[in-house]
């Protein structure tokens, strides 16, 4: 099943200390001031919610929040056609 | 050798009874107790269960931490540092002393810490060993290191100067206090924010306790017959601490003066009390707060409801104060709050000034009568009596004392 960008948003919301609201796909990490840890943090709670599986290389060239979702969705479709 | 004077100007608290200051005070005031019956269990094992008394730490509102810190500022902490800053944020706002200059430099940050962040790293454990995963929270080791609270309090509040945590069991924050106060002493600064913190109600740290068979299976009954045990609180409390002079200047309210600072160590045993460090503790802190024996003295009891500590503790208090024991009176407040270990001695340093300035003797709870074997003038029942001093003590595992003494000014 596809992850949808609110799902993204969502947990990157529980995991990161911003509002929900100011949450928009087009912001930049760096703009929102989101550290590299609390990405990580995102990323984990990714693996434990839907069992995709990120690397912190497969995100290191995102610039904004909707790179990262396009990141997050490619590898959650390759994990899951690959079975 | 004359020493500058220092002076208490900020208290926070959080505990079972309640966060802040007059919900602590209100709740020992009217004798309410914080201890209740709990049942939990790691996740959803079948096996991995405990239930007994313990003193649960009310909701905490971090409405005020969330205008200074942003959204949600405890998410990422474990309880015993999300207990810190709420207690931390009280005293500092008490003292006047929020975005005041003298915190970048002259300020030092000294907490108590028993065990670390318990409850990190038991989710850690049970999602290795009762899940299976093979990797845990990129947060974890930040989480539990027991100087993320002092981490976060400097943090928090943009103290600059020494900061670091103090670990000696259940005297840890008496000992953080104590050494604040010798930061001012020495002039090596001007301000001192101190205290301790503690969140041990985990299913490894239960089950640790009750092998030691040191917990109580109903209630905590300091001094009294057929006292059971200890029983575990969480929470935290800080003081801000502050040259005299400097708070003066700045016309800041001053709760008491801190005046008085013993620490000794049994040198004996890594559980068994001997009362030799605990009455060595607290002569010294009378030394140290140039405050005779003999004068009357409201007395917080490290009081933990063991049959042994009890009986040597007061034993203690009958050998230091002799016949003038009687005209003081000894309080036990983890009868109402729980044993807060590395939190206890701010948590009851602090209670025991708000009882002076109160001019009340609050009583020592779930008492069903005096023991013979741990004979003491204690306060079973609430009493309105003026003291103008009053000691703390924290007797902890492994015989590490503290002794502090605060006055009127």
């Amino acid at each position: 099943m596809a992850i949808t960008a609110d799902q993204i948003l969502d947990i990157i919301a529980e995991e990161v200390p911003i509002e929900r609201a100011e949450l928009k796909p087009d912001a930049t990490l760096e703009a929102l001031n989101i550290a590299s840890l609390d990405m990580i943090s995102v990323m984990f709670a990714l693996e434990d919610k839907f069992g995709v599986i990120i690397e912190q290389n497969d995100v290191a060239e995102t610039k904004t929040l909707a790179d990262f979702i396009a990141v997050v969705q490619a590898k959650s479709d390759a994990q899951a056609a690959a079975g | 050798m004359t020493h500058r004077r220092v002076v208490i100007t900020g208290m926070g608290a959080v505990s079972a009874l309640g966060q802040g200051l007059d919900a602590t005070w209100s709740a020992l005031d009217e004798g309410r107790g914080g201890i209740t019956r709990i049942e939990r269990r790691v996740g959803d094992s079948e096996i991995h269960t405990f239930a007994g008394p313990a003193a649960v730490c009310v909701p905490l509102n971090a409405k005020a931490l969330e205008q200074r810190s942003g959204p949600r500022p405890l998410a990422h902490l474990d309880p015993f540092a999300a207990f810190a800053v709420i207690a931390g944020h009280e005293a500092m706002e008490r003292a006047g002393l929020l975005d005041h200059p003298v915190l970048e430099q002259r300020t030092a940050m000294i907490w108590g810490c028993g065990s670390g962040g318990n409850q990190t790293i038991e989710d850690s454990y049970a999602r290795s060993f009762l899940k299976g995963a093979t990797n845990v929270h990129p947060l974890s080791i930040p989480k539990q290191m027991i100087s993320a609270p002092v981490s976060h309090l400097s943090m928090m509040f943009g103290v600059q100067g020494p900061a670091f945590t103090i670990a000696s069991a259940c005297a840890s924050s008496g000992h953080a206090i104590g050494e604040g106060l010798w930061m001012i002493r020495s002039g090596r600064t001007q301000v001192a924010v101190v205290g301790g913190s503690e969140a041990a109600l985990t299913y490894g740290s239960w089950k640790g306790w009750i092998a030691l068979q040191a917990m109580s299976d109903d209630t905590c009954r300091p001094f009294s017959i057929q006292r059971r045990g200890m029983v575990l609180g969480e929470g935290a409390a800080a003081l801000v601490l502050e040259d005299y002079e400097h708070a003066r200047a700045r016309g800041a309210h001053i709760f008491a003066e801190l005046a008085g600072y013993g620490a000794t160590s049994d040198a004996h045993h890594i559980t068994a009390p001997h009362g030799r460090g605990a009455e060595a503790a607290i002569r010294a802190a009378h030394a140290d707060a140039g405050l005779a024996l003999d004068a009357p003295i409201l007395i917080s009891s490290h009081g933990t409801g063991t049959p042994l500590n009890d009986k040597i503790e007061s034993a203690a208090l009958r050998n230091v104060y002799g016949d003038s024991l009687a005209q003081n009176r000894v309080i036990a407040t983890k009868s109402s709050h729980g044993h807060l270990i590395g939190g206890g001695g701010a948590l009851e340093l602090v209670t025991a000034i708000q009882a002076m300035n109160a001019g009340v003797v609050p009583a020592v709870l779930n008492g069903l009568g005096p023991d013979p074997d741990a004979e003491a003038p204690l306060a079973w029942e609430r009493e309105e009596r003026r003291f103008d001093a009053v000691i703390s003590n924290s007797f902890a595992f492994g015989g590490l004392n503290s002794a502090l003494i605060a006055r009127r000014i």
